[in-house]
């Protein structure tokens, strides 16, 4: 029986040859795109988890786009309504100057004008757009919520929605983003536009300066408790925008360690496998000198 | 008594033999790297000796045959290796192409588009009336569609690339088994003479173990040397000097070239070899990737479309079906759903993100937020389901590919046995052809001698004989 070494080590040193070469491909192929794996096969349930993952961070990362664009709205809402307050301190201010007993018909004339004037800035106010949209319309945002109405005796009329929205900012989790414009401006017996109107109806009629204006105090308290859910919706977004980017953080880390590749490891491997193929490059070239026919003359 | 004669014939014999030998060697080296060639040696065998005088005097020596080095039990072990190998092999390297569609490993796949769809729905809750928003929902659930379409025709062309493999590997099969059918007569009739039909025993050797590579088959070698060869679990393909041809012929329904016996579809029953492999992936793996993609299609659409349902559009309409609805041509079956997804609208207006009707409610989006987040096929999330699915392939080939592996050692060492058995060693031949260069020079050698010795005989007495 013999031993076919001639034909057998051939076929050996091609298949390690052949193995050889494959795993200096992957390594080649793991150096360059810094991923442990480029084919489902390599790793499948790293694979299946990589797409929850990506699923997840895709997620979070439009939920913490949601957050900026609400902020910007709700910002812009926010200084609106401190607009509103000053406004509002202004014409009290004027309403205590107006009580006074000693003042001529044409000063309360003239302070009831500066109060109007206030009241159509009030009303400007709260017309403010963001992006296009009316942010004190409720969910009506394309329709202006505060119009002049004769007939009213605010003088305004609400055209807007009782309605509020909510934004997804979590899995499962919404935030209500606004308040609508009757909410903020016209709730009944707090109406602010209504209080404004009575002061100056007061101013011009010299009627009950000091009860209006004192009506006009009741109604800022109000409007004052209110727009608080601005900045208390400001503040629970911050700290839902900093929970985001640490969960984004986890995501992205959680999706390295799954994928990425351990560079060391690699190189080192690389070089291991160089090592073999060489030698077995070496041994193959020493395998036709041997058979006894060279010797045989 | 012997006679110088006689030992001249013995020596006559030897050279013979010798030179037989020389020749079974010379073949031998020839031969060295003949694929399935089997490595043959001469049996030398005294011959019959003759009585003379009462005394048994051997009269040399005569080559009895030649006989062929060969274990069948290692060929039979080598040829299901290669079966089951070879099916592996091509099973991998089919799935592979199916990976290709849903590599999400390199980024490529569904997962974005599904994401991406989601993505954008959320980012119109933060402001519904917005125009660009809404228009990026259209594209969103366009890229969605468009990518199940691709997904799906992407499948379909591997399936058809498989299927005309199937038809040229049964070409291949046909020819290979009329091989073994010409190769089975020459060896019958060759059976039992003085020639021996060796070299073409180890030829059919060669043709099963080629036919083993295209598919599974059995073999039972009957007594006058020829074997029957079927397929498909009792399937004839060869039987003595005849060859059944095995013929194709597409499926009306479903296009795929069905493999016939004899008349008898036999395609189902194939396994082993490439044709198994190739079938594998043709008739089981891609339509089932293909129905779990029709399902998942399925689902989002008729999901996604009640959430639209659900709210109100821009225009304060009730919303319509998002995705042109599907409807399976036979009950419990999506077939289609995947290749035929498209939107049913392309104006942004219509995306209904509202509840109330009023143009700045996004309160419907949490209907689409929904469709994402609840268990909507299978007891999954379309996300986990989908997942799941790429991780059903990945683990498909890995398995694979180790079994094949595997098989590919086992192939390796059972040819490491057989070449110890069959193969060519140079040196062994080498060693024996300086032995019979040997004897046959001592042979010469004897011949020489006794011409001397006859030369001898005829000077010296015949001298004697005529100087009496």
């Amino acid at each position: 029986m013999g031993v076919s070494l001639n034909t057998d080590l051939y076929q050996t040193v091609m298949q390690g040859i052949d193995t050889l070469q494959q795993n200096e491909n992957n390594d080649l192929q793991e150096m360059s795109s810094g991923k442990q794996f480029n084919n489902l096969s390599e790793d499948p349930v790293a694979v299946s988890q990589l797409v929850l993952n990506e699923a997840q961070a895709s997620n979070v990362n439009q939920y913490l786009q949601n957050v900026t664009t609400l902020q910007n709205g709700l910002q812009l809402a926010d200084s609106t309504l401190n607009s509103v307050v000053t406004a509002l301190s202004q014409a009290m201010s004027l309403g205590v100057e107006g009580a006074n007993g000693t003042l001529s018909d044409s000063d309360r004339q003239a302070i009831a004008t500066q109060v109007s004037g206030i009241a159509a800035q009030v009303l400007s106010l709260a017309n403010t757009t963001y992006e296009g949209n009316y942010l004190f319309a409720g969910t009506a945002v394309t329709t202006q919520p505060f119009t002049q109405d004769s007939t009213s005796p605010s003088g305004v009329t609400y055209k807007g929605n009782g309605s509020t929205n909510s934004v997804q900012i979590g899995d499962g989790e919404y935030i209500p983003v606004n308040l609508s414009g009757s909410q903020v401006f016209t709730p009944s017996g707090s109406d602010v536009f209504a209080a404004l109107q009575g002061l100056v109806n007061a101013l011009q009629t010299n009627g009950d300066v000091a009860g209006a204006n004192t009506q006009l105090q009741q109604v800022f308290n109000r409007f004052n408790t209110q727009r608080t859910f601005y900045g208390a919706t400001l503040s629970r977004l911050q700290s839902t925008q900093d929970y985001l980017t640490q969960e984004q953080e986890q995501l992205t880390s959680a999706q390295d360690q799954i994928e990425g590749s351990d560079m060391a490891t690699v190189i080192s491997n690389y070089d291991q496998t160089e090592t073999a193929l060489d030698a077995t490059y070496q041994a193959a070239g020493l395998i036709p000198h041997m058979s006894l026919l060279d010797y045989l003359h | 008594m012997g006679t110088l004669f006689g030992s001249l014939s013995t020596a006559l014999s030897a050279i013979q033999a010798d030179q037989t030998a020389v020749q079974v060697t010379t073949n031998n080296i020839a031969n060295a790297n003949t694929k399935g060639y089997d490595r043959q040696v001469p049996l030398l065998e005294e011959s019959s000796p003759v009585d003379i005088d009462g005394l048994l005097l051997g009269s040399g020596v005569t080559v009895a045959s030649v006989q062929s080095m060969r274990d069948n039990v290692l060929n039979l072990r080598l040829n299901s290796e290669t079966q089951q190998q070879s099916s592996l092999n091509t099973y991998v390297s089919g799935m592979q192409q199916v990976e290709a569609i849903f590599n999400e490993a390199s980024g490529a796949g569904l997962s974005s588009a599904i994401d991406g769809f989601f993505s954008s729905l959320q980012a119109l809750s933060a402001n519904p009336s917005d125009s660009t928003l809404r228009q990026s929902v259209i594209n969103a659930g366009n890229t969605l569609a468009e990518g199940f379409n691709s997904a799906s025709s992407a499948l379909q062309q591997v399936q058809s690339g498989t299927d005309q493999d199937v038809v040229q590997t049964v070409q291949q099969i046909n020819n290979l088994a009329s091989q073994i059918a010409s190769l089975n007569q020459q060896i019958t009739s060759l059976q039992g003479t003085s020639e021996g039909p060796g070299d073409l025993v180890a030829q059919r050797d060669e043709v099963l173990n080629q036919l083993s590579n295209l598919v599974g088959n059995a073999t039972v070698t009957a007594s006058d040397g020829s074997v029957t060869v079927s397929v498909a679990g009792g399937a004839p393909l060869v039987a003595g000097d005849q060859a059944f041809q095995l013929t194709t012929q597409a499926d009306p329904t479903t296009g795929m070239n069905q493999i016939y016996s004899q008349g008898a579809n036999i395609t189902s029953a194939i396994t082993g070899g490439s044709l198994g492999g190739d079938l594998q992936v043709r008739d089981q793996e891609i339509p089932s990737l293909q129905q779990s993609l029709d399902n998942l299609a399925a689902s989002l659409i008729s999901n996604v479309n009640s959430a639209n349902k659900q709210g109100y559009d821009l225009n304060g309409d009730k919303g319509k079906a998002f995705f042109t609805p599907f409807t399976p041509s036979s009950s419990g079956s999506n077939q289609g759903a995947a290749s035929s997804m498209s939107m049913a609208i392309t104006d942004p207006s219509l995306v209904a993100a509202s509840s109330d009707g009023t143009v700045g409610s996004s309160g419907n989006l949490q209907n689409f937020a929904n469709v994402q987040t609840n268990a909507i096929i299978s007891g999954q999330t379309a996300d986990s389901y989908y997942a799941n699915l790429v991780g059903d392939i990945g683990t498909s080939i890995s398995s694979a590919s180790a079994s094949a592996t595997a098989a590919g050692l086992v192939i390796q060492q059972l040819q490491n046995q057989q070449s110890s058995v069959s193969g060519v060693s140079l040196d062994e031949e080498a060693a024996n052809l300086m032995k019979y260069q040997q004897a046959y020079e001592a042979a010469a050698e004897v011949v020489s001698a006794i011409n001397n010795l006859t030369d001898f005989c005829v000077q010296n007495m015949g001298a004697q004989a005529s100087g009496a």
